[in-house]
């Protein structure tokens, strides 16, 4: 068994992450409502009302409880001398190698949400290729940003 | 020396010019020739306001050749301190200099227009081309003028070579002149082939609608829709015929653009290019350089594969357009042929079949996942049409057999630098990567692989501004952790292939 990446992303991503569930449960609420309403209306079948607040709620365990929490455990990454290696994924685990002497430019990023929680997320470009950190302290995303550039300047080319 | 000297661009560019513009503005002049046509009332006397879109017309066009011209003779281009400079503009005048050690390539195109004149269209590729168009383009210049261009940049090339090192410059005074070969030449037959097949969708779809006809009387309309029975079936046969004979036209016009497109396919190579030419009516040179390759494959479709015939493929790294990422090396070749051409092209790549398959263990993981669409649509058609519904049950051979298919043909190898990777979508294609041209790997695991240690291995290498990403499914995970190890750019195994290297030598 090849060994997991070292570093973990911030456990604040994990809320953020249960954020952007709960923002998005909320609109699946609204829709709900609004299929209620109809229902009222229209004297549909009473099972609609079930079959809405069901849905509601398991959206809400899905993407607020359970995917953020096997999102974030297997979220890890590692930076070494001579390449990074990322693990995500929620179904399917993929591991991404990226050699320093391919990374063509690092950039760090925040939106409003990411920002409140002192977050930013580092996204890392290859020739053909586009590879993103998700979470981390903004000054952690700094640091790890001249980190690489400084790894990747210094990385000849082989071959 | 060379001298300042400014050139122009052949007259008949203002004629290209313009007529490249009104296909640009082909919408608005069809309206305008519609909104003509229809005005049938009555004349008010004025001539003006009754010929009103035909003088419209008239000085659209008008003024749409002299832009040509004046862009014409506007367009100068000339050669000073190792740059190819261009002033154009019709108001705003544009100067663009391209230093030749940016340019990567020249890429000759002979239309219809050009050919009775011997000129040709001459587009100058840089290595930055990724913004899908060409740096520059002289719309027609003659051959000489674009040989002089050649040899303008193949000198000032030498120039800077001789300068770096003496040894390159005693090589320099061995070689005289660019050596060329010839490497590939499709024949006619093969021409054919290739033309034929290229309509293989409108072929297959034809034989779909032959089927289709024949066998109407074994589809059980008679109890789907009984009173209309007849009319149905009497339709049915009319508009397969139709289909048919328009998808025989529609056929017919693709091997016959095929044809034209691939005549006299031609592929050289020189010291550090790979230049290919083909067409009848419109000619077209392309030229690739060596180390802007990224990537080698050879793909079969079935029909190839049965007889025995390969389409081999390389991704270009610089370019312009889709067109200049992805070239067709050989459109159509011999399959046994394709590892001796290819090794006198790339001679460091081995491009023998690769040897490692895939364990027995992975054989499900094809074809299990089909099932997931495979019951409910079965379940439904045998429902809603029972029994005749019910046959939809042997498409689940088919599927496994496919599957099984896919499994069997899955291959890799890794040879030094090298990583050979064979897969089946419905084509086999086997992509031939160097480490160095790979820009990162991935290594894919669901929870099911994970319980029958296998794994997905894919490789992302750059095609003009997209890129490629072969990929064997399902493959023994000691092996896919094997091929990340070889990936790795540790110091630890650039030492030991060092060791082995010098002692090799």
């Amino acid at each position: 068994m090849r060994a997991q990446p070292i570093n973990r992303i911030s456990k604040k991503g994990l809320t953020v992450w249960r954020l952007y569930g709960a923002i998005q449960t909320v609109i699946v609420l609204l829709l709900a409502v609004g299929a209620g309403v109809v229902t009222y209306i229209f004297e549909g079948p009473w099972w609609i009302y079930g079959i809405a607040a069901v849905i509601v709620i398991l959206y809400a365990y899905f993407f607020i409880v359970l995917f953020p929490k096997v999102r974030w455990m297997r979220w890890r990454y590692e930076v070494r001398e001579s390449e990074i290696e990322l693990q995500h994924g929620i179904f399917i685990v993929k591991r991404t190698l990226i050699p320093m002497v391919r990374v063509q430019h690092v950039d760090t990023s925040q939106g409003p949400i990411l920002r409140k929680y002192h977050l930013a997320e580092i996204s890392i470009s290859t020739a053909a290729t586009n590879h993103t950190i998700p979470a981390l302290m903004t000054a952690e995303a700094d640091e790890l940003r001249n980190r690489i550039s400084i790894l990747a300047r210094v990385a000849e080319d082989d071959v | 020396m060379m001298s300042n000297t400014r050139y122009k661009l052949h007259w008949i560019t203002a004629l290209i010019e313009s007529l490249k513009t009104v296909k640009e503005a082909i919408l608005p002049l069809v309206v305008l020739i519609f909104a003509n046509g229809l005005n049938k009332n009555p004349g008010t006397g004025l001539w003006y306001v009754d010929y009103l879109s035909f003088l419209i017309f008239t000085v659209l066009i008008i003024s749409l050749l002299v832009t040509g011209i004046i862009k014409w003779k506007r367009f100068e281009y000339w050669f000073e301190d190792d740059e190819l400079r261009i002033e154009s503009g019709l108001f705003v005048k544009k100067k663009r200099y391209i230093p030749f050690e940016r340019i990567q390539s020249l890429d000759y195109t002979e239309g219809i227009l050009h050919r009775p004149l011997k000129l040709v269209k001459v587009k100058v590729e840089t290595a930055g081309g990724a913004s899908g168009k060409a740096e520059a383009e002289l719309t027609a210049i003659t051959r000489d003028a674009a040989r002089q261009v050649e040899e303008a940049l193949a000198e000032a090339k030498r120039r800077k070579k001789g300068m770096g090192t003496e040894e390159g410059f005693i090589e320099e005074t061995i070689e005289e002149g660019p050596k060329t070969s010839a490497i590939f030449k499709m024949s006619t037959k093969e021409l054919l082939i290739l033309a034929t097949m290229s309509g293989r969708i409108g072929f297959i779809f034809s034989g779909v609608a032959i089927f289709l006809s024949q066998f109407a009387e074994l589809i059980p309309f008679e109890w789907m829709y009984n009173e209309f029975f007849a009319i149905i079936k009497f339709g049915l046969l009319i508009i397969s015929i139709i289909v048919l004979i328009g998808l025989f036209i529609v056929w017919l016009v693709s091997v016959g653009i095929a044809f034209l497109s691939y005549y006299q396919f031609t592929v050289l190579l020189d010291e550090t290019d790979i230049v290919i030419t083909r067409g009848l009516l419109e000619k077209k040179r392309v030229t690739v350089p060596l180390n802007r390759v990224q990537s080698v494959r050879v793909i079969q479709n079935p029909v190839k594969q049965l007889f025995g015939y390969a389409t081999v493929v390389i991704d270009s790294a610089g370019g312009s357009g889709a067109e200049m990422a992805k070239i067709n090396l050989f459109p159509l070749v011999k399959k046994d042929k394709v590892q001796q051409l290819l090794t006198r092209i790339f001679p460091d790549l081995n491009v023998s079949e690769p040897t490692k398959k895939l364990p027995r263990r992975s054989r499900h993981f094809y074809y299990r996942i089909d099932f997931l669409w495979m019951v409910p649509i079965i379940g439904l058609l045998t429902y809603f049409f029972f029994p005749y519904g019910m046959y939809s049950v042997l498409i689940v051979p088919v599927i496994v057999l496919f599957g099984l298919w896919q499994h069997r043909s899955a291959a890799f190898q890794v040879s030094g630098n090298q990583l050979t990777l064979r897969f089946r979508n419905f084509s086999l294609q086997t992509a031939y990567l160097l480490k160095k041209r790979i820009q990162s790997m991935e290594m894919k695991q669901n929870y099911f692989h994970k319980r029958k240690k296998v794994a997905t291995i894919g490789a992302t290498v750059k095609s003009g501004a997209a890129f490629y990403n072969p990929q064997v499914h399902h493959m023994d995970q000691k092996d896919a952790e094997a091929i990340l190890v070889w990936y790795e750019p540790n110091v630890k195994n650039e030492q030991a292939q060092f060791i082995q290297e010098t002692s090799e030598a």
